[in-house]
């Protein structure tokens, strides 16, 4: 209909023209007729054959991790120099450690004496309860139980490198770990295994076909060429009461988590006729951050663990080696790296001043507990070990809790902050001050979270599902 | 015109930049309601009040720049 020289839409027009709108719209969303291989939800597809998940689209790979590597100067560590094991008495003296572990005892007595928010008795009971999972027996070469095809009368299993890695990235997911990476140990990556484990043992390379473990020795074939590092979750909110025992509860969930996951990866490529070696111990085998980063699981950060673009640093680090032939996967690039460069909260929040305020990385470590031959922000080991030991009673984690990085992922304006990070880094001042305004740092109330509806392990374990 | 079969509805002209202006508005409106509620379920309240207060603002701005464009034109 036409009045005073302009086209009317009628009632019935309108209608007829949404109808068809709406028919057109549905139908292109409506499957192939005939099947494929492939028919899950486009959120939920496999990008490639590999087995990776999707990935944001501001995370990049590349050729070199956005931590600058010496690999000339780059050697082999030894793991009994990190503060972790037998290191920190090492360093500090045995008298000096003993001293700090008996003031340790009596403080968390204390503490729970005087009802200390995070630290009364049903949290340290939570936390024990957790450690005894955290430390329990794990196995250099595996339980060695499930049933080989070898046993069962069969070929071992045999596939391309594709197919071998979307295989066993899916089924580690299933058994719970949250992002999986292959690195591929060459003359380069081989310095990141450790030379010795926290128990002492010589981890050696040697030409042979299978893996053994002597008194001394835990011996690694040549041909077990494909080292496999993955990450599991940690419960954000529960981490943002650090440094309190609720806090590094759960840690120790994770590490429990991560032995777990190990044992069933083991029998599972055992099963499969295939070798997988583990941490014999808590931390050991390889250097965890540093396998992760050249996994691109994530980048290195100022507080010297790995940052993923997912979870930030709220994941433990957990690798195994196998000769299983897989497809190594490369480093990424997510901006983080170089957010830490002006960030600095971690530092700034860190009550023992252990992290490094340098505004550039360096190649200087601090001490002997680091590996040279890399260019970060070196930390003071001795510092946060001390201060975890005798102030703090847990193993704190603020630095943790405070990165920025620690985000869930149900506001829509933090994926897009994190795209801004990545892409347009003239923002990170601006962005580092918008967390600090809107406190997602500040340490939450510890007792409140015996009241919280959280979801089992505290964790989402759907985040990696939905795409930024 | 307005009879028993046809209805009319009528929009004000305004330049593409006031179109343009609005569809920010309302983006961010969305934008900040959505980062409040997400913000209250992942347990920041600090954030989820600041965020609705941004809210807020920009919806008093947004009536009260109607009614005088309103008060203006007409």
């Amino acid at each position: 209909m036409v009045e005073k020289g302009r086209k009317l839409i009628t009632r019935r027009e309108f209608i007829r023209i949404a109808g068809i709108t709406a028919t057109s719209l549905a139908a292109n969303t409506l499957p192939a007729a005939s099947p494929t291989k492939n028919t899950a939800p486009p959120s939920q597809q496999l990008l490639s054959s590999t087995g990776k998940a999707p990935r944001p689209w501001w995370v990049k790979s590349v050729e070199k991790p956005t931590v600058e590597i010496d690999w000339d100067q780059l050697q082999r560590f030894d793991s009994r120099k990190t503060m972790r094991s037998s290191g920190f008495a090492a360093f500090i003296g045995q008298d000096e450690y003993d001293h700090l572990l008996r003031v340790a005892e009596e403080s968390e007595k204390q503490r729970i004496i005087n009802h200390t928010p995070g630290y009364t008795l049903k949290d340290q009971a939570l936390n024990a309860a957790q450690g005894l999972g955290a430390r329990g027996a794990r196995s250099f070469l595996g339980p060695q139980n499930a049933q080989t095809p070898h046993e069962r009368g069969v070929a071992p299993w045999s596939g391309s490198p594709e197919e071998a890695s979307r295989m066993l990235r899916v089924a580690m997911r299933h058994f719970g770990a949250a992002t999986i990476g292959f690195v591929e140990l060459n003359e380069q990556t081989r310095k990141l295994i450790y030379t010795h484990d926290p128990d002492g043992k010589e981890l050696v390379f040697q030409d042979t076909d299978q893996a053994s473990e002597t008194a001394t020795r835990r011996i690694i074939p040549n041909k077990a060429k494909w080292a496999i590092v993955y990450t599991v979750q940690m419960s954000i909110e529960t981490v943002k009461r650090a440094p309190t025992a609720i806090a590094e509860q759960t840690t120790l969930l994770s590490y429990s988590r991560g032995r777990d996951i190990q044992e069933k990866t083991q029998e599972f490529l055992r099963g499969l006729g295939y070798q997988c070696l583990g941490e014999a111990t808590s931390n050991a085998l390889a250097i965890a951050p540093a396998l992760g980063v050249m996994a691109g699981l994530g980048e290195l950060s100022r507080l010297n663990r790995m940052i993923t673009p997912e979870f930030g640093p709220m994941v433990r680090m957990f690798k195994m080696i196998t000769d299983l032939p897989l497809v190594p996967d490369q480093p990424i690039d997510a901006g983080i790296f170089d957010f830490c460069k002006s960030c600095k909260k971690c530092a700034e929040a860190c009550p023992s001043s252990a992290l490094s305020l340098s505004d550039e990385p360096s190649w200087e470590t601090e001490g002997p507990w680091s590996n040279p031959g890399h260019k970060a922000f070196f930390e003071n080991s001795v510092n946060c070990r001390t201060y975890m030991t005798e102030k703090a009673g847990t193993n704190c984690s603020i630095c943790f809790a405070v990165c920025p990085f620690s985000k869930k992922n149900k506001v829509w304006l933090h994926s897009w902050i994190k795209a801004g990070v990545a892409k347009l880094p003239f923002l990170d001042g601006f962005l580092r001050s918008m967390d600090d305004a809107f406190s997602y740092g500040a340490q939450k109330d510890p007792e409140q979270w015996w009241w919280q509806n959280l979801p089992e392990y505290g964790i989402d374990t759907e985040q990696t599902l939905r795409e930024d | 015109m307005d009879n028993d079969d046809y209805r009319l509805i009528r929009f004000m002209r305004r330049p593409w930049y006031e179109w343009a202006a609005w569809l920010l508005w309302v983006f961010l409106e969305i934008l900040f309601a959505q980062a409040a509620i997400a913000s209250s379920k992942e347990f920041e309240p600090r954030a989820a009040t600041l965020f609705w207060l941004m809210f807020g603002v920009l919806l008093l701005g947004g009536i009260t720049s109607y009614i005088i464009r309103r008060d203006r034109l007409l």
